[in-house]
C-alpha cells in the first residue's frame, strides 16, 4: 500500500516537473512580438530631425545636374543612392525658387537656376526620402516589411511637418526647399523635376 | 588471402579514379525550383534561369512545386540526394520554404532565392526580389489620382502565404488608406490564378455592383478581373489595375482597358541568381541578403515606351 502512494508522488512530481519544463508559444506570436518591440516612430524621428534636416550631404540641384552632365557614373556613384538593381538612384537636394502655381499640393517653382521644377507635397509615400537620405541599410532590419515601416514612419513625419512649414506660404513668395528626387540613367534632360519635400523654408 | 586483398585495392583505386574523373568530367549541375509552371510569368522566370546557367556553362533543370511547399520540400529532398550543386528558387511559401532551403544549406547546397523573400536572413545564400512595395507605393498614387480620391475598391490578393502578396498590398495601402472617401469594400485572395480572380470578382460584384476600381495584386488576376468585368458589360466603368508588367496586360494599358501595372523584371532576377551561383562556385561567399530589383509603373503616359 505504502509503495503505490510512493508510485503515485513520484509520477505527481515527474509530471509537474515534465510540464513546467517546456511550453510551447506560437512561432507567428513570437515573431509578432520581435517586429512590434523595435520603435519605427522614434527610428524615423531620429533619421528625420537628427539625420535628414541637419546632413551635410544633400547637393545642391545645380550641382548635381552639372556633375551628372560631366560624368554620370561618377555623379551616381557619389551622389546617388539604390539599395538594389535598377536604372534609377534617388538624390538628396537643395535649392531655391519663386513659387508660380499651388495647385492639389504640387508646388510649381521657378527654380533660380534650374528652371521650373515642382515639389510635390501631397503624395509623400514611399522609399524616396528613406533611400536618398542614405542613412538606412537594408542589412539593418530582417525583412524588407520591416524596412519599408521606416519609410512608411519617416513620410507620416514629414506628412504632418510640411503642412506646418507652408502654413503661410503663397503664389509670388521665394523659398528654399530640401528633398529627395530620383533620376534614371537613362535621363538626359533635367526639366519638370519632381521632388518630395523634406523641408520648406519662407525665404 | 594475399589475392583477395590485392583485389581490395585495386577495387579502392578504380573507385577513387572514377570519383575523381567525375568530378573534372561532370558539369556543376544547377537547380531552378519554381513554385507554378501553370502561370506565364513563373515560366519565363524559370525557363530564363535555366538559359542563364546553361549559357554560364552548367547543367540546368527545372522543378514545378505547383504552388505547394509539400512538392517543394520533395523537390529539395530529390535534388539533394542527386548531387544538384546549387539552387535557384521561387519559394512556395515564405514560411514554408524556410525548412527546404535550411535543409540544402546543411548539405552545403547554396540557394537563391528569386521573386519571392522568405521570413529569414540566414537561411538562403541570396534572395533577389522585386521592390513589390515601392512599385505599389507607385500604383497606389495613380490609383487615387484615377479616382480622384473617391469610390469604392475591391482589392484581389495573392496567395496569402506569400510575402509578395502582402508588399503589395501594404505599398498600395500606405498610399490609399490616407484617403477616407475612397472605400474598399471587398479584400479576396485570388491566388494569382486568373479563373480564380474572376470567379471571386463576379461573387463580390453580387453584393457590391456599384465598384469603381479593382486592385489586383497580379496581372494574371487583373485579366481575369477584366473577363468579369467584360461579362457584366462594366469593363468601361470600373478601373482595373495589376501589377507584373504581363505582354497582355502592357497590351489592355494600350486600349485604355486597363490604368496601370507594375512591370517587374524576371529576367533581370533569373540572370543575377544564375550568375550568383557562378561566383559562388568561383569561390565568392559574401552575398548581399536582399537585392531589390526596381518596379516600373507603367500607364497610358508612358505605353509608348514599353
Amino acid at each position: 500500500m505504502k509503495k503505490k502512494y510512493v508510485y503515485i508522488l513520484a509520477f505527481l512530481i515527474i509530471a509537474i516537473l515534465g510540464y513546467n519544463s517546456f511550453y510551447f508559444k506560437k512561432l507567428s506570436d513570437i515573431k509578432k512580438a520581435q517586429k512590434e518591440s523595435f520603435d519605427f516612430k522614434a527610428f524615423a524621428d531620429s533619421i528625420y530631425y537628427k539625420g535628414i534636416l541637419k546632413s551635410k550631404k544633400t547637393i545642391a540641384l545645380t550641382d548635381l545636374i552639372s556633375s551628372i552632365k560631366a560624368n554620370q557614373e561618377a555623379a551616381f556613384k557619389k551622389y546617388g543612392n539604390r539599395l538594389g538593381i535598377g536604372n534609377s538612384d534617388y538624390f538628396m537636394i537643395k535649392s531655391t525658387g519663386k513659387i508660380i502655381d499651388i495647385k492639389d499640393g504640387i508646388y510649381t517653382i521657378a527654380d533660380e537656376k534650374n528652371g521650373v521644377v515642382f515639389i510635390d507635397t501631397k503624395y509623400i509615400f514611399g522609399n524616396d526620402l528613406r533611400d536618398a537620405s542614405g542613412l538606412v541599410k537594408l542589412t539593418d532590419f530582417k525583412t524588407n516589411a520591416q524596412f519599408n515601416k521606416v519609410s512608411e514612419s519617416l513620410n507620416k513625419i514629414v506628412r504632418n511637418e510640411i503642412p506646418k512649414q507652408t502654413k503661410n506660404v503663397k503664389i509670388g513668395d521665394s523659398i528654399s526647399f530640401s528633398g529627395a528626387i530620383k533620376l534614371n540613367k537613362k535621363q538626359t534632360l533635367f526639366t519638370d523635376l519632381l521632388i518630395i519635400p523634406s523641408q520648406i523654408k519662407l525665404q | 588471402m594475399k589475392i583477395k586483398h590485392l583485389f581490395l585495392v585495386l577495387t579502392a583505386i578504380v573507385l577513387v579514379l572514377g570519383c575523381s574523373s567525375k568530378e573534372k568530367t561532370e558539369k556543376p549541375k544547377i537547380a531552378i525550383v519554381v513554385s507554378t509552371l501553370n502561370n506565364p510569368w513563373f515560366v519565363m522566370l524559370a525557363e530564363s534561369a535555366a538559359e542563364n546557367a546553361r549559357k554560364l556553362g552548367y547543367e540546368a533543370k527545372i522543378f514545378d512545386s505547383q504552388n505547394n511547399p509539400a512538392i517543394e520540400s520533395d523537390n529539395f529532398e530529390n535534388l539533394i540526394s542527386s548531387g544538384y550543386d546549387a539552387i535557384l528558387l521561387n519559394p512556395t511559401d515564405s514560411d514554408g520554404s524556410i525548412s527546404s532551403i535550411l535543409k540544402a544549406k546543411t548539405a552545403g547546397i547554396p540557394v537563391f532565392c528569386m521573386d519571392r523573400e522568405v521570413n529569414a536572413d540566414d537561411a538562403a545564400t541570396s534572395q533577389i526580389l522585386s521592390d513589390n512595395y515601392s512599385g505599389c507605393v507607385a500604383i497606389g498614387i495613380e490609383f487615387v489620382k484615377e479616382l480622384k480620391e473617391k469610390g469604392k475598391y475591391v482589392e484581389i490578393l495573392g496567395l496569402v502565404g506569400d510575402n509578395n502578396t502582402w508588399a503589395r498590398s501594404g505599398g498600395f495601402h500606405s498610399v490609399v488608406d490616407n484617403f477616407p472617401n475612397l472605400k474598399m469594400v471587398a479584400q479576396q485572395s485570388g491566388n494569382f490564378d486568373r479563373t480564380k480572380a474572376m470567379e471571386v470578382l463576379e461573387t463580390i460584384m453580387q453584393a457590391n455592383p456599384d465598384i469603381d476600381a479593382v486592385f489586383c495584386g497580379n496581372d494574371a488576376m487583373a485579366m481575369g478581373a477584366f473577363q468579369a468585368l467584360q461579362a457584366a458589360g462594366k469593363e468601361y466603368q470600373v478601373k482595373i489595375f495589376g501589377f507584373d508588367g504581363a505582354a497582355d496586360v502592357v497590351e489592355k494599358i494600350r486600349e485604355k482597358k486597363i490604368v496601370a501595372t507594375g512591370m517587374q523584371f524576371p529576367k533581370v532576377m533569373a540572370q543575377t541568381a544564375a550568375q550568383y551561383a557562378d561566383e559562388y562556385f568561383k569561390g565568392r561567399r559574401d552575398f548581399p541578403q536582399r537585392v531589390p530589383v526596381e518596379v516600373e509603373l507603367i500607364n497610358a503616359s508612358n505605353i509608348k515606351d514599353y
